[in-house]
């Protein structure tokens, strides 16, 4: 690496955690917003009454709007501040990008949810738990879509990647700062996805020792 | 130059051409070459007539040049955050603009009285007579010449500067591909800076430029040359960067009114002339920090006796023209005022659709939408062909060829999709030289690859749950032939094939970010054109709902023939 890249300074790696961090804390501010906007529609399309069909036209709405388009919509028409209660609050690009991704993650929470629920009213808890693996999934793909950001400004993990670039004149250097930034995206989301497998693994193995175990308080002679 | 001369007035040329053959006159037969009058000579001519007249029409004055001389002040505005152009130290006005209105009353012999003008007020208090001339940091293009009458030679001319660190190889606007290039919104620039391939990202004011660029968001920003001026007065920001290129030069002027103003503005003109020749706009300029590469030129260019003259400012040969700016109306510019009107009165609603009335925005938007139709169906093609491609490389029995595939599709699923469009097209544009179609064709190749490889893997995955159905089929059952099993697949993933598919075109206006000329950058640069926002970007937003929604039912009608057709077989 240092072969290719001479001038590579010792600050990019910092620099680049410390952007990829930021875009974690957009995705985890986008899902918290996503929650509380798609469990209630979860909990409204979960109902037995026509009102039920109104959250179902809400998430094909959302899921039809491409994050990208929203995030420069919200940028060029949300205020620079607002005002709550009196008290000045300043809207960030930051939060502008999170509010981008809303749609999809109040969606995938809206659908997700009210499968779960379903699951939970036919007593399949190991179904309706599978939400907790798919949030979590969700959650990742988030943190690759704030990747976005960048077009607006963000100092996130991709525009320190693309700020590093810029400074090489030659191909094979901006391709090695690639990599490099390839690399360690791929390494801690790949870690990530191996985590919701593993998640998903757990919650299966809680579930069926539950009932096994339920099943055996229940007969009180189940090895015989 | 007749675009001066029709409005000025045939009766101040014929004078200027008067004092031409008075000059000839009094230089005799003896002289057989007819020397031009000195623009100072014309000057204190008119002048002269000029307080001759005032001494008995003070009360009633003829014009605006008239009732200057007669107040004994010129009434003169000046931007006051504007340095070093104009700006307030204190409570008083300083900069160059203020040092040259102030040369100007010197020049006339009356007192200077500043009014604080903006740039959206600044023509209109002349028209209203509130002020007599503007010094305001004034491009002279030909709509404001319709509005004012500029005064030419200019006093300055500012160009885009595109800023950087030191240590960013730049140096034209060729080399500006695949590079990210901080913009205000509205620029002039922003198109030519788009149509080379840079990556705009959109700010707000100059001012957050720079401090982007102190923050390291951006790398490169762009403004007016004259903005940049005293930052790089200051020795720590020219350590740390440097202009890369510029481009667009426009023209600076002062400006008169219309009514009344026809004696004023040629007065000016023959200042001006004098200002230039004898370096007076060149030492005040650097007197004040302001960039003076335009203003040496001038003065050799004013020195030049062909220049030197009482009608050198009438001269194209002297004078540079206004920046074209005039903007041809639509063919249903005239519709959509109507529907504007009817928005306002009927609905409250206030639209402001000047994109879909001027010529060269909406142009921009035809190409923009004719782009998104190809980039939309290309990456639809692409993404269906990838996924026919990975998923049987990664159906393949010989570990050698599935491999490398899933080791590539790992490598797409963990890289942001934006990172992965700008490897491939950093790539193209290092092997082809970047054009719009080059962008275009890395967004397909690029999307293509993303969403198809989610969707090959998909199919092979339907592969190996058919290929253990028959592994579990018992002896004597009939198996799958190798060759219909991945059309059974492709029926099997049919539901995940149509999800990135519409992931696909969902993702299609990332490509702006490279540089591709979609309906996303055809906006961003319309609002060169237009100072509103909301409209455009409600407009963007409802086309690409729309345009995801229209291929989700298309999909649906597609999978829907395709289970008719399994049923009915």
């Amino acid at each position: 690496m240092i072969h290719i890249l001479p001038h590579l300074p010792a600050t990019f790696l910092p620099a680049l955690l410390a952007g990829m961090s930021r875009d974690f804390a957009m995705a985890g501010m986008a899902l918290g917003m996503g929650l509380a906007v798609g469990l209630p529609l979860a909990w409204v399309g979960s109902l037995r009454n026509p009102i039920r069909l109104v959250p179902n036209a809400v998430v094909q709405l959302l899921r039809a709007a491409p994050t990208f388009v929203v995030m420069f919509f919200l940028i060029n028409i949300l205020p620079h501040q607002v005002h709550v209660l009196g008290v000045p609050v300043r809207i960030t690009r930051e939060f502008t990008v999170a509010l981008s991704l809303v749609p999809y993650s109040a969606s995938i929470v809206a659908e997700n949810g009210a499968e779960a629920w379903r699951q939970w009213r036919l007593g399949s808890e190991l179904a309706a738990l599978l939400f907790l693996p798919n949030l979590a999934r969700s959650y990742f793909v988030l943190v690759m879509s704030s990747g976005s950001a960048a077009a607006i400004g963000v100092k996130e993990g991709i525009s320190v990647i693309l700020h590093q670039a810029d400074r090489y004149p030659d191909i094979g250097d901006q391709l090695g700062v690639f990599a490099i930034g390839v690399f360690v995206y791929g390494l801690i989301l790949q870690t990530g996805f191996f985590g919701v497998m593993e998640l998903r693994r757990r919650l299966a193995g809680f579930v069926v020792k539950r009932r096994a175990e339920a099943w055996s308080a229940g007969s009180g002679d189940y090895d015989g | 130059m007749l675009w001066c001369v029709s409005r000025r007035g045939w009766a101040l040329l014929a004078s200027l051409l008067l004092l031409l053959l008075a000059s000839l006159i009094t230089t005799g037969p003896a002289c057989a070459v007819p020397v031009a009058p000195t623009p100072d000579a014309a000057l204190a001519q008119i002048l002269a007539t000029v307080r001759h007249e005032a001494a008995t029409s003070c009360a009633q004055p003829a014009d605006r040049l008239e009732a200057i001389i007669c107040a004994g002040t010129i009434r003169v505005g000046v931007r006051e955050n504007y340095p070093p152009f104009g700006f307030l130290q204190g409570s008083r006005h300083s900069g160059f603009e203020v040092a040259v209105a102030q040369r100007i009353a010197q020049a006339l012999g009356v007192t200077l009285s500043l009014v604080t003008v903006t740039p959206a007020d600044r023509i209109a208090l002349l028209a209203e007579d509130r002020i007599d001339l503007t010094i305001a940091t004034m491009g002279d293009t030909t709509l404001r010449d319709t509005q004012a009458r500029f005064i030419r030679p200019h006093y300055y001319a500012s160009d885009t500067a595109v800023v950087g660190p030191r240590a960013v190889p730049l140096t034209k606007l060729a080399g500006a591909a695949g590079h990210t290039i901080c913009v205000t919104v509205g620029d002039s620039s922003n198109p030519d800076l788009s149509a080379a391939g840079a990556r705009l990202l959109l700010f707000s004011s100059p001012q957050q430029l720079i401090d982007e660029l102190h923050s390291g968001v951006c790398s490169l920003i762009a403004q007016d040359n004259s903005y940049f001026a005293r930052y790089f007065a200051d020795p720590t920001f020219s350590a740390l960067y440097d202009t890369k290129f510029t481009i667009d030069a426009l023209p600076w002027g002062m400006a008169v009114p219309e009514a009344g103003g026809e004696r004023l503005a040629i007065v000016l003109s023959l200042i001006s002339e004098i200002f230039q020749r004898d370096g007076i706009f060149l030492t005040l300029a650097e007197a004040n920090d302001v960039p003076a590469n335009f203003l040496a030129q001038q003065r050799a260019v004013w020195r030049r006796p062909d220049c030197d003259t009482a009608t050198g400012f009438e001269s194209r040969r002297c004078v540079l023209p206004p920046r074209p700016s005039d903007m041809a109306q639509t063919r249903f510019a005239g519709a959509i005022t109507a529907i504007e009107s009817w928005t306002a009165d009927h609905l409250g609603i206030r639209l402001s659709l000047d994109i879909l009335k001027l010529q060269p925005a909406w142009d921009l938007i035809r190409t923009g939408l004719r782009n998104s139709v190809i980039l939309i169906l290309g990456t639809l093609t692409a993404t269906f062909c990838f996924a026919l491609l990975i998923g049987r490389a990664l159906s393949m029995h010989s570990a050698l060829c599935r491999w490398p595939v899933r080791g590539l599709v790992m490598l797409l699923q963990s890289t942001p999709p934006v990172l992965s469009l700008v490897i491939v097209a950093s790539a193209a544009n290092a092997v082809f030289t970047f054009s719009a179609a080059l962008a275009l064709a890395a967004a397909i190749l690029a999307l293509g690859l993303i969403n198809g490889g989610n969707a090959g893997q998909a199919i092979a995955e339907a592969v190996a749950t058919l290929r253990a159905e028959d592994a579990a089929k018992p002896p004597g059952h009939p198996r799958l032939a190798e060759g219909t099993l991945f059309t059974h697949a492709l029926r099997r993933s049919i539901t995940q094939i149509i999800a990135f598919l519409i992931n696909a075109t969902k993702a299609t206006p990332i490509a702006s970010f490279i540089g591709a000329p979609e309906l996303l950058n055809a906006l961003t640069d319309s609002t060169s054109f237009s100072s509103d926002r909301d409209t455009t970007y409600w407009l963007l937003l409802v086309f690409y709902v729309a345009v995801v929604l229209a291929v989700v039912g298309l999909c649906r009608i597609l999978r829907n023939q395709l289970e008719r057709r399994i049923a009915a077989s």
